[in-house]
């Protein structure tokens, strides 16, 4: 256990009441939670309003490309698995630009956190239909109300193998931590889907809106987190958005599939050339 | 004596044409041959045209010359497609029964042989396949080679993975197809070749030379997407890679590729990805993040035939400006080419040196017919491989530091380093512009400073870059200027202009960018016609040239934007036919 203020280094300046003060202060908890070294954690974002985490954040990061994140996050991880890999995206960078990684990440099961900020609304670019906007909504980019049907990114990551599927909502910051902090602490993929308000351009989705929509699973009786049936009963749910743990299972992860030791990172492996075993290699080709 | 000599293999892709060509060209090098081979092949796995051809010599080639000598074709549409290439005195060996019908214009000289590989294959030993090992039998035969160098060959290639029967059944085969050989030719036919010692030398594809030199040169993590002609790098370091404790990832595009490959490389290792084509035009948004976040990565590009999707088996050199122009921004970054497939293996340690030195994305930009095509090369010297990881710091050095500035400004404008995981050295890699410490600046001084601080990592670099190379005579009134694989028909082409007392030199560049101007101006000064000789149609390097050196004398291009690489003869042909 550590003190959350240790991961604190600047006061965020995101609009007043935006959900990402939440998720701020979510993740501070969990690293805290966890006792992390600030040195140990590292922060992937992607482009956006949340993509402003890692100036308030004190750890090393890597604030890159839109859509990006997940490869960057994969390669921090393999070539690092002691390091505690946590990347944050937004909708427009998760499940728009950045799909195709995400899915792909996931399916590999990458020992990655990956925190998605959904806000429905592209909110750094002055409010344009992102690919979780509610059918009809009117934006700066559909007047006339959006022709898209939305997609729900845990309902994909359940469909793509995911082995740690979870919701959060960033009005209830300690369930979110617990939320955030049992995904740092699962060996694979573990999704944090955020219910998070964007007070300036998303007037429907708004934290009273959510309140009345979000259904917690731990509160449905019998709810298990193994059970994929029950998972996609409360997924597929029109009416209510099912928060908190939705689906876990144990598979192994990219790293222990891929890395000869995990416990020996090709981050301090000794370069020294070895020459008569090079020689031997290049014995092959005479 | 026979000095010089190309045998082809031509058949349907699926014949086992590789294979044929793979084992004749190594069986030649234990000879104590030079070998330069060269695959031209259609974009798909069975049915189309496909031919390899093995050329060797006593003299140190780069290229594959102007003639075949030697046709053995597993059908007969190959021998028409290929006849205007067969030298006097060559020889032809067909399999199968389809139309030959030459005009004796076509065949004066030139000696045809029906040779039933195939129904005497099956007959045998039961399967057509082994036409492929009697072929090479037939070859030994006519070349005069030592059957005991391809009994070992063939015993190398199948006794681990197929068993001591199936070694000895191929070795059956191939003295079969030797026998047969021996039947239907004439002792004045054959072209038989001396053994020379086999010395300190290797057979190696460019690709293979860039995965070695990867290998040697430290590179632990290796991510791509597969694409023609860039997957052979890939395919040989994943063989070697885990069991130097590093890992190869197969990502879901090249956009995961290049980006993956910066977030291994921000994480401490030496990190690499390959790719060609659309791969390259992918890679160009993350090319520009490793520009910014000043992220040491290398990039293998293998330049085949475009635009779109173009030929992806066919080489060319179109993407030259893509490189050293491309992307947003402006930004520091290293480009090199090489010319041999000794080069591949110099060049890539070059690049990860230059890397982490410099903190920039440095590519290796060769062709198909450089990456996939073997050459003889002495073997690489490994003692010679050093490795520089330039201000990264380490754990004690960081501690010591009293304020550690990631992107500081230094008066080289390259800033110390530290790794994820090291006490007193957190800190940001930004995509956006960034202060000292790496965090976003939208300040317009700051703006200023830190771009010229990039811009300038590049000043002292001269000392690190490869700088170009001079071939041929001390002085001479024509001179070429290229880079990469059209090195070798560039040499024949001035040995035959020689021959005509037309001395040559050429100027191989191998650094593209930063652009050596100061060499390349002296060498226009010294050269009275000046060809510049790209294997595209735009004339990219010539322009490049023209950008760089101003005021610039006139610049005849040479280009070939055709399916294969230059012969000699199309170089010759327009340096003589400007002097008429």
């Amino acid at each position: 256990m550590k003190e959350k203020e240790s991961y604190h280094r600047l006061n965020p300046t995101w609009c007043k009441g935006c959900g990402l003060y939440g998720v701020f202060d979510a993740l501070k908890r969990a690293a805290a939670a966890l006792g992390l070294e600030p040195e140990d954690l590292v922060i992937v974002t992607g482009i956006g309003c949340h993509g402003r985490l890692n100036n308030y954040f004190h750890a090393y990061g890597f604030h890159g490309l839109h859509g990006r994140t997940m490869p960057v996050a994969t390669g921090i991880k393999l070539v690092n698995p002691r390091l505690q890999v946590v990347a944050v995206s937004g909708d427009g960078d998760a499940y728009s630009i950045g799909l195709g990684h995400f899915i792909h990440a996931l399916r590999k099961n990458v020992g990655l956190t990956y925190i998605i900020v959904d806000n429905r609304i592209y909110a750094l670019t002055e409010g344009q239909a992102s690919p979780t906007t509610d059918f009809g909504m009117v934006t700066l980019s559909t007047p006339l109300g959006s022709k898209d049907f939305p997609i729900d990114g845990p309902s994909l990551a359940l469909a793509a193998g995911g082995t740690f599927i979870a919701r959060g909502f960033s009005g209830e910051v300690a369930h979110l931590a617990s939320l955030i902090e049992r995904g740092m602490k699962h060996d694979g993929f573990a999704l944090i889907d955020i219910l998070s308000p964007c007070v300036t351009h998303n007037k429907v989705n708004s934290y009273d809106w959510y309140k009345k929509h979000i259904v917690h699973v731990e509160d449905l009786p019998g709810y298990s987190p193994r059970d994929k049936a029950k998972a996609w009963e409360v997924l597929s749910n029109p009416e209510k958005i099912a928060v908190g743990l939705i689906y876990e299972e144990d598979k192994p992860s990219f790293e222990e599939l891929v890395l000869a030791d995990r416990e020996k990172p090709i981050a301090s492996l000794d370069l020294k050339v070895d020459a008569p075993r090079l020689g031997k290699i290049a014995d092959r080709f005479r | 004596m026979i000095k010089d000599l190309a045998v082809m293999i031509a058949g349907k892709a699926g014949d086992g044409v590789l294979f044929t060509g793979n084992v004749l060209a190594k069986l030649l090098k234990r000879h104590g041959w030079e070998i330069v081979t060269s695959r031209d092949f259609p974009s798909n796995i069975r049915g189309e045209a496909t031919c390899y051809t093995v050329r060797a010599s006593l003299d140190k080639i780069y290229g594959l010359g102007d003639q075949v000598n030697i046709l053995l074709a597993f059908d007969c549409e190959a021998i028409l497609a290929h006849l205007p290439e067969i030298a006097e005195n060559g020889i032809v060996f067909c399999d199968g029964q389809g139309l030959i019908n030459p005009t004796p214009e076509q065949t004066r000289g030139k000696t045809f042989h029906r040779f039933s590989l195939r129904a005497l294959a099956r007959e045998r030993f039961g399967q057509e396949i082994f036409k492929n090992v009697m072929a090479l039998g037939a070859l030994t035969y006519v070349l005069g080679l030592d059957s005991s160098v391809s009994d070992g060959i063939i015993s190398d290639m199948f006794l681990e993975r197929k068993g001591e029967e199936v070694v000895r059944k191929n070795i059956d085969a191939a003295r079969f197809g030797y026998e047969k050989a021996r039947e239907i030719t004439a002792e004045t036919e054959r072209h038989p070749l001396t053994k020379r010692a086999d010395d300190d030398r290797i057979l190696i594809s460019g690709d293979e030379a860039i995965g070695l030199g990867a290998l040697a040169a430290g590179c632990r993590y290796f991510a791509a997407y597969p694409i023609c002609p860039a997957s052979e790098i890939w395919q040989w370091l994943v063989h070697y890679l885990p069991d130097f404790g590093g890992a190869v990832v197969q990502t879901e595009d090249e956009l995961a590729a290049l980006n993956m490959t910066l977030g291994a490389s921000f994480a401490g290792a030496r990190a690499m990805t390959s790719t060609s084509g659309p791969g390259a035009s992918l890679m160009m948004e993350a090319f520009s993040l490793a520009g910014m976040a000043e992220i040491p990565a290398v990039i293998a590009h293998v330049q085949r035939l475009g635009p779109a999707t173009g030929m992806p088996t066919k080489s060319q050199q179109g993407d030259i400006m893509q490189w050293i122009f491309g992307s947003h921004g402006e930004f520091p970054r290293i480009v090199l080419a090489p010319g041999t497939v000794g080069e591949c293996f110099d060049l890539t340690v070059g690049a990860f040196n230059l890397a982490d030195k410099y903190q920039c994305p440095v590519i290796i930009l060769t062709e198909l017919d450089m990456g996939q095509n073997f050459r003889t090369t002495r073997t690489f010297d490994f003692l010679k491989v050093r490795i520089d990881r330039g201000k990264l710091l380490s754990p004690g050095e960081l501690m010591g530091l009293s304020d550690f500035k990631r992107y500081e400004i230094t008066a080289d404008g390259t800033s110390p380093r530290s790794l994820p995981s090291w006490k007193n050295g957190v800190h940001l890699a930004e995509s956006l512009e960034h202060n000292e410490k790496g965090y976003r600046d939208e300040d317009p001084l700051n703006r200023r400073r830190m771009m010229e601080k990039r811009m300038r990592k590049l000043d002292p670099a001269w000392p690190d870059l490869f700088p170009p190379r001079i071939w041929g005579c001390q002085k001479a009134d024509v001179g070429f200027i290229a880079s990469g694989s059209t090195l070798g028909a560039i040499l024949e082409a001035m040995e035959q202009l020689r021959v005509k007392n037309i001395p040559s030199r050429f100027l191989q560049l191998r650094t593209l960018w930063p652009f050596p101007a100061a060499e390349v101006r002296q060498f226009l000064e010294e050269c009275r016609d000046i060809f510049v000789v790209e294997h595209n149609f735009s004339g990219e390097l010539a322009t490049l040239i023209k950008s760089q050196v101003s005021p610039c004398v006139e610049l005849k291009n040479i280009l070939n934007y055709s399916t294969l690489p230059f012969t000699p003869k199309e170089i010759v042909e327009p340096v003589l036919r400007s002097r008429r």
